[in-house]
């Protein structure tokens, strides 16, 4: 594992140390090239994991995860560089620096293997997000914003600290390689559900639940692209592994305890789809459509079977990789007109043609067009939900409508009908931009040939 | 003050806290307890004006009762005992009244009304002295006798502690009361674990004090003891900035700072000790503390606060202010989680 994270603590000085005009060059290319190595650990021995150490392994459950953060830096840098290219030196490398650490924690967590080390980075992320999004964002609202997402998060993982310390003491050890062959089922008492929620509470903000979803739109929405990119794709996705790796503990309470939190995501997910269908600003149909999306993980880790386990997996990557290019394409329009209002840019196809390729296959993989790999990740959930309560099925269909009816709103709006006259003489699209887009896109369609990659522990 | 007096005082304050700290007799703490409360009223008055005049006063006379109450306990534990020295307290009685008062002289709730007080009404300096020296002695005399301290008296303090330093600092923009309510908070943290693992007592006051020696030095680079003030530093010191932000996340616990060494090894403890609405309590509220430290460094250091001058960055000259072993204090202060196995040295 050290030969990803060495490499990405000496993209730090490689940043500072660069020529003026190479900073984004060098990283960007030495931010793929990390990604490449990541790509290794995806070939897993089937039942075991790899085990480089004592404090990092990896497992099929965290390879795809950590080739998804790997890959998704040197799309950030990308993305960034328009926006950051009137601001001084410094606070470029600051900003680049910022990034390069929150990819070093991110790595360190999918691969840690003991679950306090595991939590101590977990609550690490939240501190260069916070700085990117309070510093670097664009509106007032962001300090606000900062704030929601930090305390939200904190006050969730406070009582996992203490979970987590408490399981140390009657468990003996919290290596998680160990732990499979430790585990017990743990009785029924009040005490032990307040343990299950200690443990649940923290990922089920991170992901988010519906009614603790509050700190994702203002977080997603003030932050810069950079850092909307890595917290709708890869922080969000720290709630999901988290929840896979700590209900291995926690059975069999999960079997009544996650009835409240099952229809808290199955009514969530139909309530911010439809919230999606009356957004007026894009990065705020978007951060909803994440809330949706994750709702769906939610219910299917709660299930606790093969193959929501296996849906689960892959929408976390399917959605990581569509929710980021969907902020990049908002973000391709905001660099433009400066503003995150839908209806302002309308009918960008006529004046960007490629640009409106990119929203389309964008849009078609958000509502899970088949073959993508969105698909089968949604697919998977639906069924495997039908199977736990036939009624589900009602309303995972009402989602699957409503999905479709947003996106395709977000891409008649922006891209169909007849110009707005003021955007006659937008910049056209920059190769980098579009480099992005293919970026994004090209592991998605890939995937679809090769799924099973991406389906986790169980395939 | 001139400097041979300085010397004497400095001598005399540090001689004191070292005759409390290498006594086993109750006497001689006692008037090690004296000399040091004796020597730094000097050293709170350094500017003469009615404020610092009336903090000294509060000062003085807090910590002239509690060493009264400290010797009425110690004679309660002679009568009983008949002896002098500091191993076990055999009395109940006259352990909380030495528990009572070495709480009052650490500024503990209850009796934690003092500290903001005095906090605001000295110099930056004197401030730091009181908050980081002066916490010293009053610890180790706790540390000695911790295997006779009433457990559920301190733990009730250390609770109210936590929260009234939480609450209390969030309507402040001074920056030395922030530092005080801050250091209620902390010594509440402390005073949780004294009567189950003395040892995390030791290493959350070291690496308090670490930090609270670096965010009293930053701040005395730039003089600045409001919040306002501390907000033109992007303008002076931009590198400061960043420093105040991390070392503003360590005071308030976040991972992956040494900050949250403390705070983990505390709950650890706790935990296994069977006690686990009490540290998720103390460590929800300890997060009001992260909101006002977060306050300061939004406006310090993640926005460009309006400022008095026109340009981008003032003219920087060299430093001339002393910031005395500042990097390694700061590097310290935030950089020390990833050793924490070596906790076992201080055993």
């Amino acid at each position: 594992m050290l030969k990803i994270i060495i490499p990405t603590i000496m993209l730090i000085p490689l940043t500072w140390m660069s020529k003026p005009n190479m900073i984004w060059i060098n990283t960007t290319t030495y931010g793929l090239l990390i990604s490449l190595i990541s790509l290794f650990y995806l070939n897993q021995p089937n039942d075991n994991t790899l085990n480089p150490s004592l404090m990092f392994f990896s497992d099929s459950l965290s390879a795809p995860l950590l080739a998804l953060t790997t890959w998704l830096l040197p799309l950030m840098l990308m993305a960034s560089q328009h926006h950051l290219s009137k601001e001084p030196l410094t606070r470029k490398k600051l900003y680049i620096s910022m990034l390069i650490l929150l990819q070093l924690f991110l790595i360190m967590t999918f691969t840690a293997s003991e679950l306090i080390f595991f939590y101590i980075l977990f609550e690490a992320t939240l501190i260069p997000t916070l700085i990117i999004i309070t510093r670097w964002g664009n509106q007032t609202e962001r300090l606000n914003a900062g704030l929601y997402f930090l305390f939200y998060t904190l006050m969730g993982s406070l009582p996992l600290l203490v979970a987590l310390l408490y399981i140390h003491n009657f468990m003996g050890s919290l290596n998680f390689l160990m732990i499979q062959y430790w585990i017990q089922p743990l009785p029924n008492s009040w005490s032990n559900i307040f343990l299950w929620l200690a443990c649940m509470m923290a990922f089920m903000v991170k992901m988010p639940l519906y009614g603790l979803h509050l700190w994702l739109p203002k977080a997603h929405v003030e932050a810069p692209i950079a850092g909307s990119m890595v917290l709708a794709a890869v922080l969000l996705k720290l709630g999901g592994y988290g929840m896979m790796r700590i209900t291995t503990l926690l059975n069999p309470l999960t079997n009544f305890m996650a009835y409240p939190f099952m229809m808290l995501s199955l009514w969530g997910m139909i309530m911010t789809s439809s919230i999606c269908l009356r957004q007026t600003d894009l990065k705020s149909l978007i951060a909803y459509s994440s809330v949706s999306h994750m709702a769906l993980v939610i219910v299917a880790v709660l299930i606790q079977t093969p193959w929501s386990y296996m849906g689960a997996m892959a929408l976390m990557i399917a959605h990581g990789l569509t929710s980021s290019m969907l902020f990049c394409l908002a973000n391709s329009n905001y660099e433009r007109i400066h503003s995150r209002t839908m209806i302002l840019a309308r009918g960008l196809q006529t004046l960007l043609p490629l640009m409106a390729a990119w929203w389309l296959l964008a849009s078609l993989t958000n509502l899970a067009l088949p073959p993508t790999i969105n698909l089968i990740g949604e697919l998977f959930v639906v069924m495997s939900s039908f199977s736990w309560s036939n009624i589900t099925i009602i309303l995972m269909g009402i989602n699957i409508i409503i999905t479709a009816l947003y996106s395709l709103y977000m891409l008649i709006t922006t891209q169909r009908g007849k110009y707005s006259h003021h955007i006659k003489n937008i910049k056209p699209s920059f190769t980098r931009e579009n480099a992005l887009m293919t970026l994004h896109l090209l592991p998605l369609l890939l995937l679809s040939l090769n799924p099973k990659i991406i389906l986790g522990p169980i395939y | 003050m001139k400097p041979p007096i300085l010397i004497i005082i400095m001598a005399t304050i540090m001689t004191g806290t070292m005759i409390v700290m290498l006594s086993s007799h109750w006497l001689l703490i006692w008037i090690g307890f004296e000399m040091n409360m004796l020597a730094i009223i000097p050293i709170l008055m350094k500017k003469y004006n009615p404020r610092a005049m009336e903090a000294s006063t509060k000062y003085f006379l807090t910590q002239a009762t509690a060493s009264m109450l400290l010797m009425m306990g110690v004679t309660i534990n002679l009568l009983y005992s008949g002896q002098w020295v500091i191993s076990k307290i055999s009395n109940p009685i006259a352990s909380i009244m030495m528990t009572t008062a070495l709480t009052m002289k650490l500024g503990l709730s209850p009796f934690h009304f003092w500290v903001p007080e005095v906090t605001q009404g000295i110099t930056l300096m004197s401030g730091m002295i009181l908050l980081t020296w002066q916490k010293i002695a009053p610890m180790s005399i706790l540390y000695q006798i911790s295997p006779s301290i009433n457990t559920n008296l301190l733990m009730l303090m250390a609770l109210t502690s936590v929260l009234v330093g939480g609450w209390g600092g969030l309507n402040q923009t001074q920056l030395r009361k922030i530092m005080a309510y801050s250091s209620i908070t902390h010594m509440g943290w402390m005073a949780a674990i004294i009567t189950y693992n003395p040892t995390m007592m030791v290493l959350n006051l070291t690496l308090y004090i670490l930090m609270t020696l670096s965010t009293f030095m930053l701040f005395m680079l730039n003089s600045s003891t409001t919040t306002l003030s501390l907000s033109h530093m992007w303008n002076k010191f931009p590198l400061i900035t960043s420093m105040i932000l991390i070392l503003m996340l360590s005071l308030g616990g976040l991972p992956p700072l040494s900050g949250f060494i403390p705070k983990w090894m505390i709950i650890q403890e706790l935990t296994k000790n069977n006690m686990i609405i009490i540290p998720t309590l103390m460590a929800i509220t300890a997060l009001l503390n992260l909101y006002f430290y977060l306050r300061l460094t939004y406006s310090t250091a993640l926005t460009m606060f309006p400022s008095t001058n026109n340009m981008k960055m003032k003219w920087q000259f060299e430093y001339t202010k002393k910031a005395t072993l500042l990097p390694p204090l700061i590097i310290t202060s935030t950089m020390l989680l990833p050793l924490t196995p070596m906790l076992s040295v201080l055993d």
